[in-house]
């Protein structure tokens, strides 16, 4: 084929442009250290790295609400500890009331102690957030747990103002796991130890009298019944955080899985682009050497 | 005297070749400079008796040309600009929608965190306005994508407008080479520099829209569109127009003589057609894709807050304003809207229920209508569209680079047949020379001959 002068410049041209083209595409990827630059380097392969960055920030998301939601339950679990040991100083109290032995002094002395005892797991019942809102009200956040009728007959003037509603948190996909426990129940504790404190600050009282008698170990069972529910409720709580725990491993498995993946798909391979690079700028190298050489050669320099 | 006469036609007809030579040399760089040879014919007049002839001619001056290669040219050429006219767009949109950090994926993914951590505490202040305030961060990442969108259909109309006025110029030119040509031709030889003008100007042509070209007789070059629609006719130019319709899109006019008609886009080819192809089938159905989700999005949101409750009990009024007509702030959250007000309860009574906010949260898992993706979820029709994008811009690209190749190799196989050849011109520079040489050397010959003949008579 007959080849004109011209011809010569504008191979050597595209043939710069071409090799110089890739060579900056090398540059970029090395630089970012991402395979693709832009999603019509592969369509297909950029859709999946897409979904497995979505499915990443979701997991990310689900991990922070678990160290979220277990310091809650933590928070939680030591007020709960906190009426477990009032409940149990309590216990100890009614225990030894119920001593035939005691004088109407001691009896008296006691009902003080009760009381503080009673308002003690009343403040706890009802313990506010930092925004005031009530902790153990189920989902009646806005209403007090325990509500206080002084007005009414003791064993009548606390009753539960909250409800068992349960606010739920997203752990996972599709996964919820309750964050409050409400504290309905301790209303009857409340109205039994106010009733048991009554009776023990009357003057002369005598917890032999059947009537005395009936009302301490009534307070006694209470004391029990609340006991064992308010431990369950820490139990719960438990085995919601070892729940937790045991998410948050699996989705730092698939998260870990996810990541490899991303590596896989995206990153670049540097040894690979290395040698790539290599070759295009000795092939560079070598078309720059040979235009030299032949740009260099005219019949005019003979003639 | 024969041999003196035949010497003389002999150095002026290589003298003619060295001039031709030398207009060779000189145009060696010429863009689109087609080569030319010297036609030499031997003269013999039949004047009876022993005659070898009568020395030799320039007829005329060969022009190295064939129609066909620089058809292919000009085909490659409207390829070539068709496709590269849509790349930098195509790159654009996929560098701005590809980037997953600073995309409406990511904004999507913030926006659902927060909701996601709101459910620890769905009461919390604190976590409540992180919603409205990631809420508005999505929007602004719509919005500025809408945005975008719109400035790229604003440089479309503009180099549309460009183009038109350019193909409308050269129109011109070829007209009134057409005409120059047909002049001269009607006397004699085509001049070479004139065609080259015309085909040089075609060639543009052919860049900005698809051409089909047909020779006439008298050497004048007809050209017409893909859709045969006239732009040059001997010297009669078209006139290409646009008019702005109230939607923001153009209509192509074409007027000749006193016709006047609407040119139907499709297939138009070069620039012309690069432009109409994008805005039709990547620019605008993006555009209608984004709206569609920013206002699913939107719909879905506030459908599902005015199923629920706020803090204080009341109904759950939107988060999102949807605007389809502004191209700045088609999507925003309310205004004056503050944490308390979200609706994450389900009972007007109970301010710390959250089922309406778990509700919520399950949006981005239900399907929503996206034009030129059919019904997708909502979290994933993103994703979509920017693999639907990256299609298209792997299919400019690869389609891009064949045109390029294919205008390329057209453009060496032109030269190869009219382009200058510096080597060859050397030769027929030494070759010319030399037959100069001779000549003068014969009309030496030829006068001592004639001395000779002179001196006998001494």
């Amino acid at each position: 084929m007959r080849i004109a002068s011209t011809q010569y410049h504008a191979t050597m041209e595209s043939a710069l442009q071409r090799a110089s083209g890739a060579v900056e595409e090398l540059m970029q990827q090395m630089a970012s250290g991402q395979r693709y630059m832009l999603p019509s380097d592969d369509p297909v392969t950029n859709v999946r790295l897409s979904r497995l960055t979505r499915e990443e920030a979701g997991l990310d998301q689900y991990r922070s609400n678990i160290t979220a939601l277990q310091s809650r339950l933590q928070q939680n679990e030591s007020i709960l500890d906190s009426m477990v040991h009032d409940m149990q100083q309590a216990r100890e109290l009614m225990v030894w009331a119920a001593d035939g032995s005691n004088t109407s002094a001691d009896v008296n002395a006691m009902a003080s102690s009760l009381l503080a005892l009673r308002d003690s797991l009343f403040y706890t019942t009802n313990t506010r957030d930092h925004e005031g809102r009530f902790m153990f009200s189920g989902t009646a956040v806005t209403a007090a747990t325990i509500a206080y009728n002084g007005a009414a007959a003791p064993g009548a003037r606390y009753s539960f103002t909250g409800n068992n509603g349960v606010q739920n948190v997203v752990v996972g996909n599709g996964i919820t796991q309750a964050a409050n426990v409400d504290l309905g129940g301790m209303e009857t504790l409340l109205n039994q130890l106010d009733e048991a404190a009554a009776t023990l600050a009357v003057p002369g009282a005598n917890v032999n009298n059947p009537a005395v008698r009936t009302i301490v170990v009534a307070s006694l069972d209470g004391l029990d019944t609340a006991l064992g529910s308010v431990a369950g409720k820490i139990a719960g709580l438990g085995g919601a955080q070892k729940i937790l725990d045991t998410l948050d491993g699996n989705h730092a498995n698939v998260s870990l899985s996810n990541k490899q993946a991303l590596i896989t798909l995206g990153q670049l391979d540097y040894g690979d682009a290395a040698v790539k690079l290599n070759a295009y700028t000795s092939a560079l190298e070598a078309t720059q050497k040979a235009y030299g050489k032949v740009s260099a050669l005219s019949l005019f320099d003979v003639v | 005297m024969t041999i003196i006469n035949n010497a003389l036609t002999g150095s002026l007809a290589a003298k003619a070749a060295l001039n031709t030579t030398s207009q060779n040399v000189a145009n060696v760089m010429t863009p689109g400079y087609t080569r030319q040879g010297t036609l030499l014919a031997s003269v013999f007049l039949n004047k009876g008796g022993i005659n070898p002839g009568d020395g030799v001619a320039v007829p005329s001056l060969l022009r190295f040309s064939d129609g066909y290669k620089s058809q292919q040219m000009w085909q490659a050429a409207s390829n070539l600009g068709q496709y590269s006219t849509a790349q930098p767009y195509l790159t654009q949109l996929e560098q701005v929608m590809g980037d997953d950090t600073t995309n409406i994926n990511a904004g999507m993914d913030i926006f659902f965190s927060a909701l996601n951590a709101a459910s620890v505490e769905p009461t919390s202040s604190p976590l409540r306005q992180q919603v409205i305030t990631a809420a508005g961060a999505m929007a602004q990442r719509f919005n500025n994508l809408r945005q975008l969108l719109a400035t790229q259909r604003q440089s479309v109309s503009q180099q549309r407008i460009a183009v038109v006025d350019q193909i409308n110029e050269l129109t011109r030119d070829i007209a009134v080479l057409n005409q120059k040509i047909s002049a001269t031709g009607a006397t004699g030889q085509i001049p070479s520099g004139l065609a080259d003008e015309r085909d040089r100007k075609i060639d543009q042509l052919a860049g900005f829209v698809g051409v089909q070209v047909i020779d006439q007789p008298d050497g004048a070059r007809n050209v017409a569109l893909r859709g045969g629609q006239p732009l040059v006719a001997g010297s009669v130019a078209a006139s290409m127009g646009i008019q702005p319709n109230p939607d923001g899109s153009q209509t192509l006019t074409l007027a000749f003589a006193k016709e006047s008609f609407k040119l139907i886009s499709g297939n138009l080819g070069g620039q012309l057609g690069g432009l109409d192809e994008f805005e039709s089938k990547v620019l605008m159905p993006l555009t209608q894709s984004i709206a569609d989700m920013a206002n699913g999005l939107a719909t879905k949101v506030n459908t599902q807050l005015a199923a629920g409750y706020t803090m204080s009990g009341a109904a759950g009024g939107p988060l999102f304003d949807f605007d389809p007509t502004s191209t700045n702030a088609m999507l925003k959250t309310s205004a004056g809207l503050v944490g308390q007000d979200l609706a994450f309860s389900s009972d007007p009574t109970l301010a710390g229920n959250s089922d309406n906010l778990l509700a919520l949260i399950d949006l981005k898992n239900q399907p929503v209508p996206v034009a030129s993706l059919g019904s997708s979820l909502l979290g994933d029709a993103y994703t979509q569209l920017v693999g639907k994008l990256g299609t298209d811009g792997q299919q400019n690209d690869a389609s891009l680079t064949t045109a390029q190749t294919v205008r390329d190799q057209a453009e060496e196989s032109w030269k190869s047949t009219s382009g200058v050849n510096s080597d060859e011109e050397a030769i027929n520079l030494v070759q010319y020379q030399q037959m100069y040489q001779a000549n003068m050397k014969v009309i030496a010959v030829a006068n001592e001959l004639f001395d000779a003949t002179l001196a006998m008579f001494r």
